[in-house]
């Protein structure tokens, strides 16, 4: 206030409320009672508060502790000042007006004139109304009591709080002895918070250190020390370094958002509140009056607690909390909790700073200044980001982290299903292409899956293995590791007996919702089979009574061949080892349940062959029109593969004996003229040789000669000139004849069933003599013809020579045109036509050169 | 999850995808997944004068949903396994079904 001449427009003096809890050492000068139920806070407020930032204030007392009660301890005088002032407000107005009624001029009188009475009626309603009486000794006041006007001059008596104190010091020197005296108001405004700062910075700090082991009345409260503290230190500060300095102490805590909100509200307050300021306008030349007394306060507690602060925020919080209500002393209790936290984190974030002294940093140069600046701001970046990071240090135990694990694990394994299972059934139904192609290809390339399954075997039983070695030593997590599988296994068991609801029918809705997850898309069409179409699929439907050459039939008919097929592949798969020695009795049982399980498959397989319906007359047999669709002949490989022998001598009689009724013999009739088969007959004709000849080659390999001679009389009953004018039949022939001259070549065969086989042959060479010159397909020029030379080389190779030469005599024309022919033809292909004429010759003794 | 298995088999063979927006793009599959999204590397749009902006492209992911058609390369199919694994496919929703 200017009522004493010093530099007064730092400060708003209106703010009573907030102002009072600038007041830094009136904590340390006095430990009041805490009347504060007694305040009338709307009065006093000035609405400063809600400007602050206070959102998570709620947490303040978490992170400073229990400051609410240390604030409501300690927040003493100057409410108290205030506070039982206005408690016996009621009786003052009522004393006020009696009194008003007697000397009408009442406020001028109180204002310029000492009132004994009224003082002391004050005090005796004080003492009446029980308030306790000032602890302090002489330095400190009495103020509630002394006149109606205590609230007014407290709303504008509070420079000090921006930390001017030893400023007035000189020029306010008088009110401070008679506090209790009803001065006029502005002297006791001001002497008040006067005699509250006549303390050097000295005191205040003994004073702090020796609080803060007890909580006493400290004997230097009044200790009149003038303008040790603050005034020297003024011209040094460089506000630059004042506003950096919140930004370095970020890492002061949880609240370094209030750290650095704080000093910018205060920076703010005493602007905005200048306009209804009573003081007059004039500015401080340097900087605001707020970051001094900040400065003040930080400079005085630094030497206290500034290593802690810095490495352990937590005990920085305590500290707060427990320093902070001595040394700055909240001014509003009760109802205005939050602001001094506010205050309380604000200093502190100064407080933990590195510059501990700011004398130090005046003598730097400005480079220096903004160097040193820069480096602390990273510092305290980085001291921030530590903290940060560190704040969650050990906050999961090993159990935690483990039963993260399980978690994880049983997502895994959920989503891609039990290793286990990879390589059983099960696995082999939902990806049975990609699986079994791998297999096939052989490893070219690793198993994609491979390394999420080591992954999670690795997890789930090795380790668990690995640490079942060290069971005795470490009981804990090989425990853990156990019961981590077992609930994985758990899961998963529970996920597959889980019924599927795979939709969900809401009432009332028109259609139905389908689940989806990873393993199974939603699927968008959903049919529904009905019973009698699945019942086609089934093996048993192929007892069936036959529809005859109902194509839809037949093709389910392969179906089922199909599906018994695989079932029988699946099966084999699951072959148990046969028993090592007839004592093992589980072994044998095994195999014996596995073979007849085998056998019943088999007898299914047959019966879905067909091969023993009788056609009804006039339509095909159902195994030849089976061998019709090339899914049919594709199937031969296969089905050979599980067949006993005698089943396949069967199948062969079977196609044999219906040789001429096959289509690719039938349709595939070659003659003379030019005739190329049709693309999809080529097809077929080639997919039979493939599928169908080359199963039956291998299997004729191994008969004997009885059996080859049983075929070949088998063919001589059928229409040998269809069946030798296709190009399938006449390889079969070959096939026969080819198989008798080995066995012959090889030594074996009865006498007896050699004389059966040359009659056969000689019956069969009658049958075949005259379509021999018939059988070559096309024209000389068409030269694909080499099927027809193998045949002819066969016959001739079994001929006697009288055969030999009805041989020659019949295809003699063919094969000089073939000759002339390939002298025509370029090196290459004529001489590869001369050889396939050459096999002929080669037979029956001659060769392509005589006849050159 | 039949046509998941077939395309996880064709993974680093060059496919052609063509697109519901008649785009063909052809590239190394390089992943796929359960939805047939599609990731492609090396890729060449087969009409590039008609999409220059993506002749810059190197790689693509395609949405499953948006593709119509992936020419397979046919010596990389196996037929009578695919066959097969549609027969077991059949049998697995069949059964699934009742």
């Amino acid at each position: 206030m200017s009522f004493f001449g010093f530099d007064n427009n730092r400060h708003n003096t209106g703010a009573i409320g907030f102002s009072q809890a600038h007041n830094p050492f009136a904590g340390l000068s006095s430990q009041q009672d805490d009347d504060g139920d007694a305040l009338e806070f709307e009065e006093t407020y000035d609405g400063l508060g809600d400007q602050l930032e206070e959102t998570n204030d709620a947490f303040n007392d978490d992170t400073f502790g229990d400051s609410a009660g240390a604030v409501s301890g300690n927040a003493g005088q100057d409410f108290d000042f205030f506070g039982q002032t206005a408690k016996v407000s009621n009786v003052i107005e009522e004393e006020h007006f009696l009194f008003n009624r007697q000397q009408p001029p009442a406020r001028a009188a109180q204002a310029n004139n000492a009132q004994p009475s009224y003082q002391s009626y004050n005090q005796q309603a004080a003492s009446s109304y029980g308030y306790p009486s000032q602890p302090q000794g002489s330095g400190s006041k009495a103020p509630g009591y002394s006149t109606g006007y205590e609230k007014y001059a407290e709303l504008q008596a509070d420079a000090d709080l921006w930390g001017l104190a030893p400023k007035k010091q000189p020029q306010a020197p008088a009110p401070q002895a008679s506090p209790a005296a009803p001065s006029p108001v502005p002297a006791a405004a001001n002497a008040v918070p006067a005699s509250r700062k006549v303390l050097s910075l000295e005191e205040v700090e003994a004073q702090m250190r020796a609080q803060s082991k007890s909580v006493q009345k400290q004997p230097a409260a009044p200790s009149p020390a003038p303008q040790a503290q603050a005034p020297p230190q003024v011209p040094y500060m460089d506000p630059a370094i004042q506003f950096a300095q919140p930004a370095q102490h970020q890492f002061s805590g949880p609240g370094d958002h209030h750290a650095q909100q704080a000093p910018v509200t205060i920076l703010q307050r005493p602007q905005s509140k200048h306009a209804p300021s009573p003081q007059p306008p004039a500015q401080p030349p340097s900087q605001s009056p707020a970051l001094q007394s900040q400065h003040q306060r930080q400079q005085s507690s630094v030497p206290v607690q500034p290593t802690q602060i810095l490495q352990n925020p937590n005990r920085l919080s305590g500290d707060a909390a427990r320093m902070g209500p001595q040394h700055s002393t909240p001014p509003v209790p009760g109802p205005f909790p939050p602001h001094p936290n506010h205050r309380h984190q604000g200093s502190f974030g100064r407080q933990a700073g590195v510059i501990t002294h700011p004398s130090q940093l005046a003598q730097l140069s400005d480079e220096e200044k903004a160097a040193y600046m820069e480096q602390e701001a990273k510092r305290a970046k980085r001291n921030h980001k530590i903290f940060l990071m560190s704040r969650d240090n050990g906050i999961m135990t090993p159990q935690d982290k483990s039963f993260v694990t399980r978690i994880q694990l049983q997502q895994l394994v959920a989503a891609t299903g039990n290793p286990n299972e990879h390589g059983t059934d099960e696995s082999l139904a939902e990806d049975f292409y990609y699986q079994v192609h791998n297999q096939i290809q052989g490893g070219q390339r690793q198993h994609p899956s491979q390394p999420l399954n080591n992954f999670a075997q690795t997890y789930l039983f090795q380790t668990g293995s690995r640490q079942g070695g060290m069971r005795r030593h470490n009981r804990g997590p090989e425990n853990h590791m156990q019961r981590m599988e077992q609930q994985v296994q758990r899961a998963v068991e529970a996920a597959k007996n889980k019924p599927k609801n795979k939709q969900l029918v809401i009432e009332g809705s028109l259609g139905k919702i389908s689940f989806s997850n990873a393993k199974t898309p939603k699927p968008l069409l959903n049919i529904k089979r009905n019973d009698s179409s699945s019942d086609a699929n089934r093996p048993g439907s192929a007892h069936r009574p036959i529809t005859g050459g109902d194509r839809k039939s037949e093709l389910r008919c392969i179906e089922s061949v199909y599906t018994t097929l695989m079932k029988m592949e699946d099966h084999d798969r699951i072959m148990p080892p046969p028993p090592s020695s007839d004592n093992d009795t589980e072994a044998i049982n095994n195999f014996m349940a596995w073979s007849s399980e085998a056998q019943a498959l088999n007898q299914k397989l047959w019966t879905s062959l067909r091969i023993h319906d009788h056609p009804e007359p006039g339509y095909v047999h159902p195994f030849i029109a089976f061998l019709g669709y090339s899914k049919g002949k594709k199937a031969m490989v296969r089905i050979f593969r599980h067949l006993t022998q005698e089943q396949r001598t069967t199948i062969l009689t079977l196609i044999v004996v219906n040789l001429d009724n096959l289509d690719v013999v039938r349709n595939a009739q070659v003659t003379p003229a030019a005739v190329q088969l049709n693309a999809a007959m080529r097809e077929n004709v080639e997919l039979f040789s493939v599928a169908v000849m080359s199963t039956l080659f291998n299997f004729l390999n191994e008969l004997e000669l009885d059996l080859v001679t049983g075929v070949l009389g088998l063919v001589c009953t059928r229409n040998v000139e269809i069946i030798v004018k296709s190009r399938i039949g006449a390889s079969m022939i070959t096939m026969i004849l080819s198989r008798a001259e080995i066995i012959k070549h090889n030594g074996g065969g009865s006498e007896q069933s050699w004389r059966a086989w040359e009659s056969t042959y000689t019956q069969f060479f009658d049958l075949i003599e005259p379509t021999l010159p018939q059988m070559f397909p096309g024209p000389v020029t068409s030269g694909d013809d080499v099927y027809v030379w193998q045949l002819l080389a066969a016959l001739g190779i079994g001929a006697g020579p009288d055969q030999q030469q009805r041989l020659v005599l019949a295809v003699k024309d063919r094969v000089m045109d073939t000759v002339a022919l390939s002298k025509t033809l370029p090196q290459d292909m004529g001489a590869q036509r001369l050889q396939n004429v050459n096999l002929f010759m080669r037979s029956i003794g001659l060769d392509v050169e005589l006849l050159q | 999850m039949l046509f998941f298995s077939f395309f996880k088999t064709l993974i680093d063979h060059e496919v052609t995808v063509e697109l519901k927006n008649d785009i063909r793009i052809r590239g190394v599959l390089k992943s796929v997944d359960q939805y047939l999204n599609i990731k492609l590397d090396n890729i060449q749009v087969v009409e590039e004068i008609k999409y220059p902006h993506l002749s810059a492209v190197k790689n693509v992911f395609i949405r499953g949903s948006v593709v119509r058609y992936v020419h397979l390369p046919s010596n990389s199919v196996d037929v009578q396994l695919l066959e097969d694994a549609t027969r077991r496919e059949a049998a697995n929703q069949a059964g699934k079904a009742k």
